[in-house]
């Protein structure tokens, strides 16, 4: 909306309002906010599950939790704490409401895209928990292993399902950063002066874009094979069970990395801050943290130490898992160096980032111990493992996550927090985390197994170790509950922030507290010395310029996103029940796959903005393309990790096709097809940037008609080949119908926004100024026809 | 350091040895692979040590030395950093991590040389109990894997449902148990004990009761076993309660169970032949003086006692039905074998 009158409405607004406003908002701020809610809410949640575990393992041959209640307790705790509060906090949270003020901007690349990503994100946790009505959580850990999570009960569908939405969000949120800092950075600031919080979104979204694909393709097999006995792991039919861990593991350890990037940037700031003092080596922090990204992708299997792989597949990952010990360090030195000769203030967030280096360093040690693959063996799978791990997630992004919160909490709320409840919570987190962690590692070289529902009486020091561990658990919760009082009573009682409480020097500090809807009523000095500008522009003696806040638009709000995740959300559920009974569709089907798509239409329906609106690019090219472009870079891994998959399986002479194979004639008439829709959406484009819109409406129809039939063609052939062959019995068929599948799932989803751009230009709501829609349609439907070009070499004629 | 330093008090506790009870220790010296493991884990404390120190001293020092004094005014010096600091914390980690590469290649090639000679064991991991078939002898055993002193093992894991993981802690290292994949894993045990095994790989409801024991025994209990085992034949039964547990057996359990030399041959749960040998029941759970507690309940009601058990209740079996099937299944003997006497590791 255009500011015509900045003045909000005074007075609080009702509840309902105040739902509605979120429900419509396109606003990064209140999206950043939607993330930090539901983030710290479910480490709260998640925290009373660990309470309750380490109540259970208080004694031995304790009975309050065991079986599989306490199998759905561990992995709902690990599950919630991982996707729910470690990710999404520090980067979709921080990041999205940090960003864009750290950037000068008014918002992110694609502010619509990102409301639907975060309710997307909050629905598909209600999916996971929604499977405790319908009969149990899942029981499997959050790693659900095949074959374990393709046997257990309903409770895994869910969280298949869940994940799987998860990913849709968190690919979307990702191109988004990756688009916002490439397109939106005030005039003059270059990658080289973005505050170092930025570098750490960007190169978070980086890696969340390239390894998504391994949790989705393993999340994915788990559920076909839940739901249709299709999958890739079977090793009756010569599949490979360790496939499934190459899979998620080529995701979950990127992960710990994007667990942990985007809070490395926040103790960097919060270092510089406190401490009075620029970064120390910002370039190499850069450096350090691209390496870290880039080595990160090549450590997955040390995890997978003991699954009886060769020898030289475990050097190479001992190799690299080591050596991602040095950037890290980088870090850590780099973070001491900033600290180094300044004025330190001991505020609370400083308190956290001092704690995070003393517990990063044990858990960087551990984690070199763990490289060591001979001693890997010894203390894989135990408490040895959950006391690292609990080193560097919790002791580590969770100390971190919390110096964020106290650190820009006067900034997003506008009020100051009482410093005594935030020492309290930081010295309760630190003693009780070392009284619960520690002696873990004990218990890791005393043979005790994680993920053990009791114990049993008589081993050394099995019942005193575990003991004090449960006292610590119960340590940390009451750091926990200073941390809600202190936030309770800032918010209730708390002081007016003013605008720059630290005395910070990164761009938010530059507007109100809590900023405005709009972020910034000024125009920025163009010179950019350092990454430092508020430091730098009065010495330089520059001052930005008020401007008329009538120049200045914003996204209209709608709800239409909000619904469209709803639709998701149900049909979610539909998915994970089971699909049809007496040949129909369940209810959750029914009614959740129309509300997705009326929603969607009217989406694509309603314009961005209300006025038109001239956008303003770093690089020149739209959002809309930038986004695209990168979200296409997590499609060509998704089919990247499947085909390598099936590559594999085949080379070692286990897919090998059957007698009677799908005919080429059909697949290369189908080329034919989907090649020439290529070429009319590509024309349809040129003609609507032309100013001819029939010739492009026509063109976008004929494109729509092509990929509808080589649809229906593809469904010809399933039906046909299935009926020859049974994919549960044979391996090449099912990696046939599985990757086929996903691309053919892909064409209806490529059809889908072609469509949409359709219901646009009948609308008239398409013209040469706005066509984000088609363009990133018709990028994506390249991408479609490219990976079919690739499936019919590596499956017609091969 | 905290870890550090409780590790090598908890280590020291153990060789004073006035622990009563079992002391898990995976760096137990019996075994060549953990001496293996300890010779790596000593030079990564030296390093660990080394950093630690550097680090932690430097944390300190700066959160005493550069506090905000009261009364402090102007800014401290803005340094942006420091090229030839950066290299050189680049470049020590670096020889650091390449180091210990080194030694753990020089250790995984080591450790990966299977030893001359060894006898044979196929491991496979069942929700929730673990199978023992000795092929080269003949013989099969479930939840208790008896090996001689001195010898060396290869165990081929595997599973038929879920994956496992077979580790006995102080031994050897673990090693998962995947269905349709087979793993080597070899040791050489060095000295006579009772060692605590357990499954290492979350595999449903039961996974923290899905334990096992390694019996190392002398070369003559072994050969005694192993003569015992071959042609194994129940004992004679004692009494009329006796024979009428065999009656409910066979009526009963057969179709899961086997014991040699009789008519149950069911392959479905674990193997009973040698029950009255056994040290523990339900898969490692329970021993000593348990052991005998809860056979009855076991009997009874499986899944009661242990969570997720395979093994249906009999609700259908009464009070002495159930005290003539214990007394049948501990009258299952191979005579001169005592296990109770080795030490707990």
């Amino acid at each position: 909306m255009a500011v015509h009158a900045p003045a909000k409405p005074s007075g609080s607004p009702g509840f309902g309002a105040l739902v509605w406003d979120m429900m419509t908002t396109s606003d990064h701020k209140k999206v950043g906010l939607i993330y930090l809610v539901a983030a710290f809410f479910f480490f709260g949640l998640a925290g009373l599950m660990a309470l309750l575990i380490r109540f259970q393992l208080a004694i031995p041959n304790n009975t309050l939790v065991v079986g599989d209640a306490y199998n759905q307790l561990l992995t709902l705790h690990g599950a919630t704490m991982l996707l729910y509060f470690i990710i999404p906090a520090g980067l979709n949270g921080f990041g999205n409401f940090m960003l864009p003020l750290m950037l000068g901007e008014r918002d992110v690349a694609l502010p619509r895209i990102n409301a639907f990503a975060a309710w997307l994100f909050l629905f598909s946790g209600l999916v996971i928990y929604a499977s405790l009505f319908f009969g149990g959580g899942p029981d499997v850990g959050w790693t659900f292993y095949w074959p374990l999570s393709a046997k257990q009960g309903p409770g895994s569908d869910f969280m298949m399902v869940g994940v799987l939405m998860l990913g849709v969000s968190s690919l979307l949120g990702s191109a988004n950063f990756a688009a916002t800092v490439y397109n939106l950075r005030a005039k003059g600031m270059s990658l080289w002066k973005m505050p170092i919080f930025a570098w750490s979104i960007f190169a978070t979204s980086l890696l969340s874009l390239f390894a998504l694909a391994g949790i989705t393709a393993a999340s994915l097999l788990v559920l076909l094979d839940r739901k249709l006995g299709l999958t890739l792991f079977n090793a009756d039919i010569g599949g490979d069970p360790v496939l499934y861990q190459q899979f998620f593991w080529f995701y979950s350890h990127p992960a710990v990395y994007i667990m942990l990037l985007p809070y490395l940037g926040i103790a960097a700031e919060v270092a510089s801050t406190f401490a009075r003092k620029p970064i120390f080596g910002y370039r190499a922090m850069v450096f350090a943290q691209l390496g870290i990204a880039l080595v990160g992708f090549l450590v997955w299997a040390h995890h997978m130490f003991t699954v009886g792989e060769s020898l030289l597949f475990q050097l190479v990952f001992v190799f690299f898992t080591v050596l991602v010990a040095v950037p890290t360090g980088v870090k850590i030195f780099n973070l001491l160096g900033t600290l180094w000769g300044g004025q330190l203030d001991f505020k609370t967030p400083l308190l956290f980032v001092l704690g995070f280096m003393f517990n990063f360093l044990l858990g960087g040690i551990t984690g070199v111990m763990l490289a060591v693959a001979p001693f890997d063996y010894a203390v894989h799978d135990t408490y040895f493992v959950v006391g690292h791990f609990h080193n560097v997630l919790m002791a580590g992004s969770g100390f971190l996550a919390f110096a964020g919160l106290y650190y820009w909490w006067p900034k997003i709320t506008g009020r100051l927090y009482d410093e005594r409840f935030g020492r309290l919570h930081f010295w309760f987190f630190l003693v009780g985390y070392l009284l619960t962690f520690m002696p873990q590692y004990v218990l890791g070289f005393l043979g005790m197994p994680r993920r053990y529902a009791s114990y049993p009486d008589g081993n050394y020091l099995w019942n005193e170790l575990n003991f004090v561990s449960t006292i610590g658990a119960v340590l940390l919760t009451i750091g926990g509950i200073f941390w809600v009082i202190g936030m309770v009573q800032s918010f209730m009682r708390g002081k007016r922030a003013p605008d720059n409480p630290w005395g910070g020097s990164t761009l938010e500090w530059a507007t109100s507290s809590p900023p405005p809807f709009y972020n910034f009523a000024v125009r920025f000095p163009t010179r950019f010395d350092s990454e430092r500008p508020l430091y730098d522009w009065p010495k330089l003696g520059l001052k930005p310029e008020p401007v008329d806040l009538r120049d200045i638009h914003l996204p209209a709000p709608t709800a239409w996103p909000f619904w469209t995740a709803l639709g998701l959300f149900i049909s979610g559920i539909g998915v994970a029940l089971p699909w049809t009974s007496g040949g129909v569709l369940n209810g959750w089907l029914l009614v959740g796959i129309p509300t997705f798509l009326y929603s969607l239409f009217r989406w694509a329906g309603r314009l961005e903005y209300d006025h038109p609106v001239e956008h303003h690019t770093v690089t020149g090219k739209s959002n809309a393309w930038m986004g695209m472009a990168w979200f296409i870079v997590s499609e060509i891994a998704l089919f990247g990790i499947l085909i390598a998959g099936y590559l594999y399986l085949r080379l070692t002479g286990n897919a090998t096709p059957p007698e009677e194979r799908p005919a080429l004639w059909l697949a290369l008439l189908n080329t034919f097809f989907l090649v020439s829709s290529s070429f009319t959406v590509h024309y349809a484009h040129h003609d609507l940037r032309a100013g001819k819109p029939s010739p492009f409406r026509f063109g976008l129809l004929l494109s729509i008609i092509l990929g509808a039939t080589f649809f229906i063609f593809q469904v010809y052939e399933f039906a046909n080949f299935g009926q020859h062959v049974s994919y549960q019995e044979q391996l090449w068929a099912a990696a046939f119908f599985i990757i086929v599948g996903l691309h053919g799932a892909h064409v209806v989803i490529g059809g889908t926004g072609l469509s949409l751009a359709y219901y646009q230009a009948l609308k008239g709501k398409l013209d040469s100024h706005n066509h984000g829609t088609l363009e990133g349609a018709s990028m994506y439907w390249h991408l479609v026809d490219a990976v079919w070009l690739f499936i019919v070499t590596i499956f017609y004629l091969w | 350091m905290l870890a550090r330093s409780l590790v090598l008090v908890g280590l020291g506790l153990f060789t004073l040895a006035f622990a009563e009870g079992r002391v898990i220790n995976i760096l137990d010296p019996g075994t060549a692979y953990n001496r293996e493991v300890s010779r790596l884990l000593v030079w990564v404390m030296w390093f660990a040590a080394f950093v630690s120190i550097v680090v932690i001293g430097a944390l300190i020092y700066t959160v005493v030395k550069f506090r905000k004094r009261p009364g402090q005014e102007g800014e401290p010096p803005q340094i942006h950093g420091n090229d030839r600091l950066e290299v050189w914390w680049t470049a020590i980690p670096l020889v650091i991590v390449l180091v210990i590469f080194g030694l753990t290649a020089q250790s995984l090639v080591r450790l990966s040389k299977p030893p001359l000679d060894a006898m044979k064991i196929e491991v496979t991991g069942h929700q929730f109990w673990w199978d023992f078939n000795y092929p080269e002898l003949g013989i099969r055993n479930s939840n208790e894997l008896i090996v001689p002193v001195g010898k060396p093992v290869h165990l081929v894991v595997t599973s038929v449902d879920v994956i496992h993981s077979f580790w006995a802690a102080s031994l050897v290292g673990k090693q998962d148990a995947i269905p349709g994949v087979k793993i080597n894993l070899s040791f050489t045990p060095e000295k006579e004990g009772n060692y605590y095994g357990q499954c290492a790989e979350l595999c449903g409801a039961s996974h923290s009761n899905m334990r096992f024991r390694v019996l190392v025994v002398s070369q003559e209990q072994f050969d005694r076993f192993v003569a015992g085992a071959k042609n194994f034949q129940p004992p004679a039964l004692a009494d009329a309660n006796t024979q009428k547990g065999e009656t409910l057996f066979q009526q009963n359990c057969a179709s899961c169970h086997t014991v040699k030399g009789t008519a149950s041959q069911g392959k479905i749960g674990p193997d009973l032949s040698f029950y009255g040998n056994r040290t523990t029941l339900g898969s490692g759970i329970w021993e000593g003086k348990d052991k005998d507690a809860l056979l009855e309940a076991w009997i009874r009601n499986s899944p009661g006692v242990k969570p997720g058990s395979k093994m249906p209740p009999f609700p259908g079996l009464k009070d002495e039905d159930v005290k003539a099937i214990a007394s049948y299944l501990n009258g299952l003997k191979i005579e001169g074998l005592d296990f109770s006497k080795l030490p707990k590791f």
